[in-house]
């Protein structure tokens, strides 16, 4: 006998047969059940069934999403094309031509003197230019999924939640272990010297939400209780998520190793030592006898005393002054450009011939940071830069 | 639509008429009233149909049985705040005052409770969805380990206004809109009400509000006097209320032949997707 003829009496004392038969028989997918169903078919017929409705918003994403699937799609199919012509223009073959050269070939088809590399003509894969949509945060019904949905926020509140539930559990386990008399561990303490919190920016990145600073303060206090507690050392792995470490920024650059020229010295070259519009290249050899060499002439090179005070001042603040030997080839730019960039280049060289120590306090002085600051343009209607013209209203 | 509907709903209390207050203690007698969803034949019957014949039946799930005054003695549900912070419309639920604090009158509070339950677990049914509010930091995280247990939706933090009355901006999306709101307390401090308070009221968002005897009743679909302060409270609110939840859904599944509910795994899952 079919089961279809359970009526809802039956359903309410029957319960476990229905869940038995449930367990053999249905699947989520049997919303609508076939109204041929014959004698023979054991299946749980439901007593009521559903309609499917798709919700105002499921509508509204799938329409957009449409639009840009459709979109997406023609863009496509237009950069095929213009890669095609852009092949044929260079007489290569489109098959194998790739970004590489689609942007050489843009470069020297459309030749640009603007300044600004963005505003230069480009053709890139329409992936790149356009951003990835968000997918969508609810189900067909219209139903959120997150059960923090509707702060506006639900990942940073979710992890608000963790942090607390974390501190949750660490209270009850003091308490328990209070009890029996046990103390924390001492030599497991969390030592979270050389750490310091994810920064908010970071944060975000990992969250894909902007956060306020108050919600990043609300963040750092909780995490801060968490990691003070004395038994805070159980849920490592949880606060480990979020803590970076505190690294001297000079460790992180890589430091070269001095290669041996033909006279068995030790030297190291540094290229493109950039200031203002000057460049140049430094090698410094170390032993030596506080030899200066730039363009084949001596120190005097520069007729101005604070352009050698420039070039000096790395080597008589990391004391090796009259230890190396200096050559430097510099172009481009005025005096004090070309002793900016040989400064830089000296200092950046020597990080290979003194201790980690004098490294970074040159780091600090400033001696290995790169000087970005460039020329002004005159404006029109101005006397310079930033000068205005003389002016009396009467 | 589907608060449309809710308008023939008879309040659980008016049905039972005069045995309201044997009600709180004893068991009542609703088991006797007919199932409504019961069909002679075979044929499936569409869950509207359901949802709307069991409006009907005073009390479907049963929550009468879900708590007795007792409960909420213990869980000192009675405590009102002090004398003279006490809002007039909060009145008629106070049984007196003792030593300058106020008493509610736990009678009145469990006819209303009850009546709160039927409609949220109604609303569960009809699988809306529900959002847990409350703002006071003590509770916060039980309000929404709960809610996300009953796998629907909390709000315990500030309030940027124009997220029901602006919800389109405010999400980027036409965004589906909860079907209730419960507030586990209807203040953000003790001088102003919670803006959702009135911003339910204003999309027709059908509200379940437990207000303590500071508090304003008025714009609230389904006041329950009550101490809105206690962890003890809260917490029996929210499993009271999650219980409830999760009677309706269960309901619904049973009637649609799905698997049962599974209510941690349900509750992972979301977890896992937002992951």
């Amino acid at each position: 006998m079919a089961l279809r003829v359970f009526g809802l009496n039956l359903v309410k004392t029957n319960r476990s047969v229905l869940q038995n038969v449930c367990k053999t028989g249905a699947t989520p997918t049997q919303q609508t059940v076939a109204p041929y169903a014959t004698e023979v078919t054991v299946q749980a017929s439901p007593a009521a069934v559903q309609k499917q409705k798709v919700s105002k918003a499921m509508k509204a994403y799938l329409k957009r999403a449409n639009e840009h699937d459709e979109f997406m799609k023609t863009q496509h199919l237009e950069f095929q094309i213009g890669k095609r012509h852009l092949a044929n223009m260079m007489g290569a073959d489109p098959e194998t031509f790739t970004q590489q050269d689609i942007d050489e070939a843009i470069e020297y088809l459309f030749p640009s003197g603007l300044f600004d590399k963005k505003a230069r003509p480009a053709m890139k894969s329409p992936d790149e230019v356009f951003p990835a949509r968000k997918a969508a945060e609810f189900d067909e019904t219209g139903r959120p999924f997150h059960s923090m949905f509707y702060t506006g926020n639900p990942n940073f509140f979710q992890l608000l939640h963790d942090i607390v539930q974390e501190t949750n559990k660490i209270h009850e386990l003091e308490e328990r272990l209070l009890r029996r008399g046990n103390t924390p561990d001492e030599n497991q303490k969390l030592d979270t010297t050389g750490f310091q919190l994810m920064p908010k920016d970071q944060l975000e990145l990992l969250l894909v939400e902007s956060i306020a600073d108050i919600e990043y303060s609300n963040f750092v206090n909780s995490m801060e209780r968490l990691i003070a507690l004395p038994y805070a050392y159980k849920s490592k792995e949880f606060i480990e998520r979020f803590l970076k470490p505190l690294m001297d920024q000079s460790k992180q650059l890589e430091i070269p190793k001095p290669r041996i020229d033909e006279q068995g010295r030790q030297y190291i070259t540094t290229y493109e030592c950039l200031r203002k519009t000057a460049r140049a290249d430094v090698t410094v050899r170390m032993p030596g006898t506080g030899k200066i060499s730039i363009n084949g002439q001596d120190i005097f090179y520069f007729p101005e005393e604070k352009c050698r005070e420039q070039l000096l001042f790395p080597l008589q603040f990391s004391q090796m002054l009259g230890k190396v030997d200096i050559e430097a080839n510099v172009e481009g730019g005025g005096p004090s450009g070309q002793s900016g960039a040989i400064r830089w280049g000296i200092a950046m060289s020597l990080r290979s011939f003194v201790d980690q120590e004098m490294i970074e306090s040159m780091r600090l002085a400033g001696l290995l940071t790169r000087d970005y600051r460039i020329r002004e343009r005159k404006k029109f209607g101005q006397e310079g830069a930033r000068r205005k013209y003389t002016w009396k209203k009467r | 639509m589907l608060r449309k509907s809710f308008i023939s709903l008879p309040r659980l209390s008016q049905l039972c008429g005069v045995q309201r207050r044997f009600q709180t203690t004893h068991a009542a007698r609703v088991e006797s009233e007919a199932e409504p969803a019961v069909t002679a034949d075979s044929e499936p019957e569409d869950i509207a149909v359901i949802e709307q014949k069991i409006l009907k039946h005073p009390d479907y799930f049963n929550v009468h049985n879900l708590f007795t005054v007792r409960d909420l003695f213990n869980a000192r549900v009675h405590y009102g705040h002090k004398e003279g912070s006490l809002d007039d419309r909060m009145r008629p639920y106070l049984y007196g005052n003792r030593l300058g604090h106020l008493i509610f009158d736990l009678d009145k509070t469990a006819a209303h409770l009850r009546d709160a339950l039927n409609f949220v677990a109604h609303i569960a049914f009809r699988d809306g969805i529900i959002l847990f509010f409350n703002r006071n930091a003590l509770n916060s995280h039980l309000v929404e380990q709960k809610a996300l247990e009953a796998g629907e939706f909390s709000h315990t933090r500030f309030w940027r206004g124009g997220i029901f009355t602006n919800a389109n901006v405010q999400f980027d999306a036409v965004t589906r809109l909860p079907d209730l709101c419960i507030f586990l307390n209807t203040q953000n401090n003790v001088l102003s009400q919670h803006t959702a308070v009135r911003d339910a009221a204003k999309m027709a968002i059908p509200t379940v509000g437990i207000v303590d005897s500071n508090c304003n009743p008025n714009l609230i679909t389904y006041p329950v006097p009550g101490n809105d302060d206690s962890p003890a409270a809260v917490e029996l609110y929210c499993n009271l209320f999650k219980e409830a939840i999760l009677r309706g859904k269960r309901k619904r599944r049973e009637l649609l032949g799905l698997p049962p509910l599974e209510e941690k795994l349900l509750a992972t899952r979301r977890q896992r997707k937002t992951k």
